[in-house]
């Protein structure tokens, strides 16, 4: 390290320590000590030299410093004053004594004092533009970075909502391009079926296409839902719908796909009227009529049942048949995903149902509820709030 | 009726309008497909079918433009409308434009056979009447007097309020044919009816329900199109 940056560097250090002391004291400390500073610079000088005018600069150096380093010009004036004093008492002739006798002393004494304090001004008026800089560097700074952070977030709501649209044109096209073709497949099959010149053997193939490709497309739209439910990339279509009109649809449906299955509605003496959407709770309805239909093992006495507790609109769907094992009573309490060998036979995806179902329910802020009858067999329940919460 | 009764299959995806028109051959009826919009239009005024089977979703031109230019005509054509499940305001607009009836992709043959006959035997009742309205329907074993402002349920009076009896009326005129909500609110409370009626008439239908034990899993009279609107059994 070379000397200057040494001397430099000392300087920064003891600035810094100087800037440390709180304010009066430091400004009247400064120019005490530049002032001393100043006088024992002059005497040495004067013993050494002899002449007088050497003082006066060394005191308008000090001066300079002084205004240089402490706030306003108060202190600065201070100095010059103090300091053209100090000259006339003890560095001009008769020494020890003030005088203004000599000529040429009053105008030297002024234009030392009008020195001073032109310096003194100047020196404050750079101090204060250097401290204005600054400030306005530091303001730019900081919009620099506000701009520069909005900017980002921009960005990264842009890239949002583009994945957003490309996700839900994802969803519609895979809904488009499998629900068309099983369409034409289920449709085929039945046409099939219905025609006089299919042997028996063909007959139960293609009951078997027709079997399969319903419950891909029943498959298909839960895959949909869960997908849409769980990233929550789109909110609930919710509008007010009569409970037991989605009750009767999910039956419908239901019969339509089981044909010897004997299922019930218990309606409600109370009109449930609320806010919901409505595909998405008859899937939830038909899921768990075929959870029942096919894994209780009873197909006559699976009823569905509307009623009204309090606040919500519950839905219980009943069976007789083999019941529950207590660990998927728990695991639908819990609302914990349901892993596949917990819902038993895992084929066409009844595990996939049953988790649609609780997605489902999540998002209208209901409760779902697995339990077995002590007269035998499973209940599923879930409720739905009959108000929508003013949060929403 | 010895002549076949044809029908017109305005349906974009091969596989669907194939085995739509294997089954319509296979009972009976004339199958025309036609691809797209304006094949569709075209074939429609060269062959002026029966019946209309139109799929909103087409490559050439809107479904519901289709329809419009086909429900201006002189002569009535009842018009099926085959829709994707997720598009309600779709079907909805499209029954409100004039459309008979609807079915969602993905359908049976024997739900799109029923509409088809059910479409087939209001249009041809249609024409019989040539607009003149009965006073009297009836439906299985549920009798409604328009006239004496009477509903007679297994020969016993049900009395309902004078809103329910209108929607019950409107219905009945309208037998076989799904009528949305709008429609329903404009006849029974004026054209300008609030949202807020949506409300009074699915309570005012829960009570007509309730009154007549039906269970909408089960109707005998009314069936319920989920987020549509209702229908009445025909006769």
């Amino acid at each position: 390290m070379s000397l200057p940056s040494h001397i430099r560097s000392l300087w920064l250090r003891c600035r810094d320590l100087l800037y440390r002391i709180p304010n009066p004291p430091r400004d009247i400390l400064v120019t005490a000590v530049l002032l001393c500073g100043a006088y024992c610079a002059s005497s040495i000088l004067i013993s050494h030299t002899g002449g007088e005018n050497n003082s006066a600069l060394v005191f308008v150096l000090a001066v300079t410093i002084i205004s240089s380093l402490t706030t306003g010009y108060f202190y600065g004036i201070l100095a010059s004053i103090v300091g053209t004093f100090c000259i006339n008492i003890y560095f001009m002739e008769p020494y020890a004594t003030f005088t203004l006798n000599r000529t040429g002393y009053p105008v030297a004494m002024l234009s030392m004092v009008a020195i001073s304090c032109v310096v003194c001004a100047l020196t404050t008026r750079v101090k204060q533009q250097a401290a204005e800089a600054i400030r306005r560097e530091k303001n730019t700074k900081t919009l620099y970075e506000i701009n520069q952070k909005l900017n980002e977030e921009k960005a990264a709501i842009q890239l949002e909502s583009a994945r957003e649209t490309i996700r839900g044109n994802i969803l519609r096209a895979v809904s488009h391009d499998l629900r068309t073709p099983l369409t034409a497949i289920s449709g085929a099959a039945s046409v099939l079926l219905g025609s006089p010149e299919i042997s028996e053997k063909n007959l139960s193939m293609l009951q078997d296409i027709k079997s399969d490709a319903d419950a891909l497309i029943i498959m298909v739209e839960n895959l949909l839902s869960v997908t849409r439910i769980q990233d929550g990339s789109m909110p609930l279509k919710k509008r007010e719908e009569m409970l037991e009109e989605v009750a009767g649809d999910a039956i419908l449906t239901t019969r339509r796909r089981f044909p010897g299955v004997h299922v019930e509605l218990e309606l409600s003496e109370d009109i449930l009227y609320l806010p919901m959407e409505p595909l998405l709770v008859k899937q939830v309805m038909v899921n768990l009529l075929e959870n029942a239909i096919r894994h209780s093992g009873d197909r006559e006495h699976i009823t569905l049942h509307l009623f009204r507790q309090d606040d919500w609109a519950v839905v219980e769907v009943r069976d007789r048949g083999k019941g529950l094992s207590p660990e998927i009573c728990q695991a639908v309490q819990s609302g914990k995903p349901l892993n596949r060998d917990l819902s038993g036979d895992a084929t066409r995806g009844m595990g996939i149902g049953l988790s649609v179902c609780q997605s489902i329910i999540k998002a209208h802020n209901g409760f779902f509820a697995a339990d077995n009858n002590p007269e035998g067999g499973a209940v599923f329940r879930f409720g739905l709030p009959m108000e929508e919460k003013s949060d929403e | 009726m010895s002549e076949k009764r044809t029908i017109l299959v305005i349906e974009d995806e091969h596989a669907i309008s194939n085995f739509i028109c294997r089954a319509l051959s296979a009972n009976d009826y004339k199958a025309i497909p036609a691809a797209s919009g304006k094949e569709g239009l075209s074939l429609f005024f060269s062959h002026s079918p029966d019946l209309v089977l139109l799929d909103l979703g087409l490559p050439d031109m809107d479904g519901l433009e289709v329809l419009s230019q086909l429900s201006g005509l002189p002569r009535e054509t009842p018009v099926i409308i085959i829709s994707a499940r997720d598009r309600e305001s779709e079907k909805v607009k499209a029954l409100d434009m004039g459309a008979d009836d609807y079915v969602v992709k993905p359908f049976g043959v024997s739900e799109l056979l029923a509409r088809i006959r059910t479409t087939l035997r209001r249009a041809d009742r249609m024409k019989v009447s040539q607009g003149i309205q009965r006073s009297v329907y009836q439906v299985k074993d549920l009798t409604i007097d328009i006239a004496k402002h009477q509903v007679i349920q297994a020969g016993e009076q049900v009395h309902f309020t004078q809103n329910e009896f209108k929607i019950l009326e409107l219905l009945a005129i309208h037998a076989g044919k799904v009528l949305t909500y709008d429609f329903i609110l404009e006849h029974v409370w004026g054209p300008y009816s609030s949202n807020s009626n949506n409300q009074i008439l699915r309570v005012n239908m829960a009570n007509i329900r309730r009154k007549l034990h039906e269970n909408p899993s089960a109707p005998k009279y009314i069936y319920t199109e989920l987020g549509i609107g209702y229908r009445m059994l025909e006769d």
